[in-house]
């Protein structure tokens, strides 16, 4: 998978990041907007593909252990990885170049809405705010979508225990 | 709530008014993505004009439990909010407990009008995360799986469509007893070919499960040329009926910068004047061998959709009787017969996304593998970009402004499918 060169050039020269070659820029959470506007009013890019949160559970730090000779592992904190995904459609030169960004929150913390790039993050954005529960800040309405309203928790986090029963409905 | 008399007026608030079919109503309470739903209407409209009415979850039109919340003025539409999760199973959650290899199955009942999709689309996207090619023969069955199925999924929204506005054509339901009755013709060659109708659990990661029995081409050449036959029909029967035209023409007009910037695709798309189809765009399975015509209409009404629909089904056929005539020897799977779930391995834990055009827009399928030892056969996170969805984020959009009954007819001409969007 290649990223098309502008969006690369885009994202290298004026926001100074690092390509990944499987899964595009990674960004701040302050950047993201200014260059969702950029791909979508400069560079073409005017069809939102996915949004997608991906939850990482927390993982404590594992020390390393002489007698069993095994080493230190690192700790993780609980994030969740926000992956977007936007396509360019032209009618001329009849390509689809897609690019990808992703971004980083620490679970429980809010990222700028893409929604008022992309009207088509409206309803994707709200769906991972119910799923995973990553909160789309300056979101026009974000309820949950798939389950009722008041449903406790978010099921697509790791940690979401399944088999807890959740009165009514189990 | 508080009565009338209790109520803020509303002028005096600073509202903008203004005037839809006679009634006064706030500008905000129009804006598509108003964000407080239970709004109390009697603030808004305190002489009692407005009626709330819910449309759904079970109503015949909708196409499965989909609730759109209607604001009236009699019968013309002020404002529509659409609800979703009425049929939410909880596949994504699924998808993280079960192996790439059993996955295949529980989502064919996600677009439950065109399994073959679902099972392509998915296991395209495992194939990437684990590495596995896929044989020549193999993505020709694919293909014409692909093209069987778009053909019988266009025919049942030909049916449902019919049905949609009140058995217009030809009185009753008579244009749904006949796609039936081809459709029916379709699915007894995937039965041939699968043994089962439905949820066929045909593809797998590396190729597919059943190959073509002795005969099955003939057949299918055979079939497909008495559906395309029965489409000149359906044309004569439906393309220049009066009712049909007076239901359809200039109702439910999309803009095409409006269904881009929703994220619509697909037929939808493609009947509002743009031309893009991931089949010739970014061609995928047998794809590259085959020329695809794109259907183009530039109305952007039901009337471009039916037009944009038909001429697709004319051209899968043509595809897939081409690709029938010359479907190359060799293995259909390129790995071994899966005798344990946990036999196909991610490789990395990078995500993937890989997309098809389903017979309702791009379907694609985003997948992270899980790099754990003991529970690398089991995908990390999986989601499913279903088209329905998308075109569902219309609604608000397309529904001010017109009739109860046009809004039945342009929700049937989008073809949104619930098991997709809920999921």
């Amino acid at each position: 998978m290649s990223w098309p060169a502008d969006a690369v050039a885009l994202c290298t020269e004026r926001f100074g990041l690092e390509i990944c070659e499987a899964e595009g820029p990674e960004v701040s959470r302050e950047q993201v907007v200014e260059l969702a506007a950029a791909l979508k009013n400069e560079l073409d890019f005017t069809f939102f593909v996915y949004v997608v949160s991906v939850h990482f559970a927390e993982v404590a730090p594992v020390d390393a252990d002489e007698e069993k000779g095994t080493e230190a592992i690192p700790g993780q904190p609980d994030r969740t990885i926000v992956h977007y995904r936007v396509r360019r459609l032209s009618n001329d030169s009849r390509s689809t170049d897609t690019f990808a960004f992703r971004l980083t929150v620490p679970t429980g913390e809010a990222t700028p809405s893409l929604s008022g790039v992309w009207l088509g993050a409206d309803w994707q954005e709200r769906e991972q705010f119910d799923l995973v529960g990553t909160i789309f800040s300056e979101h026009p309405d974000l309820r949950r979508i798939m389950m009722p309203e008041d449903w406790p928790g978010h099921p697509l986090r790791r940690d979401y225990a399944i088999e807890t029963s959740h009165f009514p409905w189990r | 709530m508080s009565g009338h008399e209790s109520a803020p007026a509303p002028a005096s608030d600073g509202v903008q008014w203004t005037t839809v079919g006679g009634v006064r109503v706030p500008v905000e309470l129009l804006s598509p993505t108003l964000p407080d739903p239970y709004m109390d209407i009697e603030d808004y409209d305190p002489e009692g004009d407005l009626m709330v009415l819910n449309m759904g979850p079970q109503h015949p039109s909708t196409h499965g439990v989909l609730r759109v919340k209607l604001l009236l003025d009699g019968e013309i539409c002020v404002k529509a909010t659409p609800y979703l999760g009425y049929l939410h199973r909880g596949v994504e959650k699924l998808c993280e407990k079960l192996s790439y290899v059993q996955i295949t199955p529980i989502v064919d009942k996600n677009d439950y009008v065109s399994p073959m999709m679902n099972e392509l689309a998915i296991n395209m996207a495992f194939e990437k995360l684990v590495g596995a090619d896929v044989p020549r023969r193999s993505r020709y069955i694919r293909t014409i799986c692909a093209e069987i199925q778009r053909v019988g999924s266009h025919l049942l929204w030909l049916g449902t469509f019919g049905l949609d506005m009140g058995g217009a054509i030809g009185g009753g339901g008579s244009i749904f007893m006949h796609t039936f009755r081809e459709r029916e013709l379709l699915l007894d060659l995937f039965e041939d070919l699968t043994g089962c109708r439905f949820h066929y659990n045909t593809h797998t990661v590396g190729g597919n499960r059943h190959d073509i029995p002795a005969g099955w081409a003939e057949k299918a050449i055979k079939v497909l040329k008495v559906v395309g036959d029965r489409l000149n029909e359906y044309e004569d029967f439906v393309r220049s009926n009066q009712i049909f035209r007076a239901r359809t023409v200039g109702v439910g007009v999309i803009d095409p910068a409006l269904a881009i910037d929703l994220g619509i695709s697909g037929p939808v798309l493609r009947a509002s004047g743009v031309d893009v189809d991931l089949r010739r765009d970014q061609p995928y399975a047998a794809y590259d061998e085959i020329d695809v015509n794109v259907a183009i209409d530039t109305g952007g009404d039901c009337f471009a959709r039916y037009v944009v629909r038909v001429a697709e089904m004319r051209e899968s056929i043509r595809i897939a009787t081409e690709l029938l005539g010359g479907v190359p020897e060799g293995p259909i799977c390129s790995l071994k017969p899966v005798k344990l779930p946990g036999a196909v391995k991610a490789k990395h834990g990078q995500a993937i996304y890989s997309a098809i055009e389903s017979p309702r827009g791009e379907l694609g399928t985003f997948v992270v593998g899980n790099t754990e030892r003991r529970q690398s056969a089991i995908p990390y996170r999986c989601k499913i970009r279903s088209p329905s969805m998308h075109v569902l984020q219309l609604l608000p959009y397309l529904c001010p402004g017109n009739n109860i009954s046009d809004i039945i007819v342009a929700l049937g001409s989008l073809d949104p499918i619930m098991g997709e969007v809920d999921r």
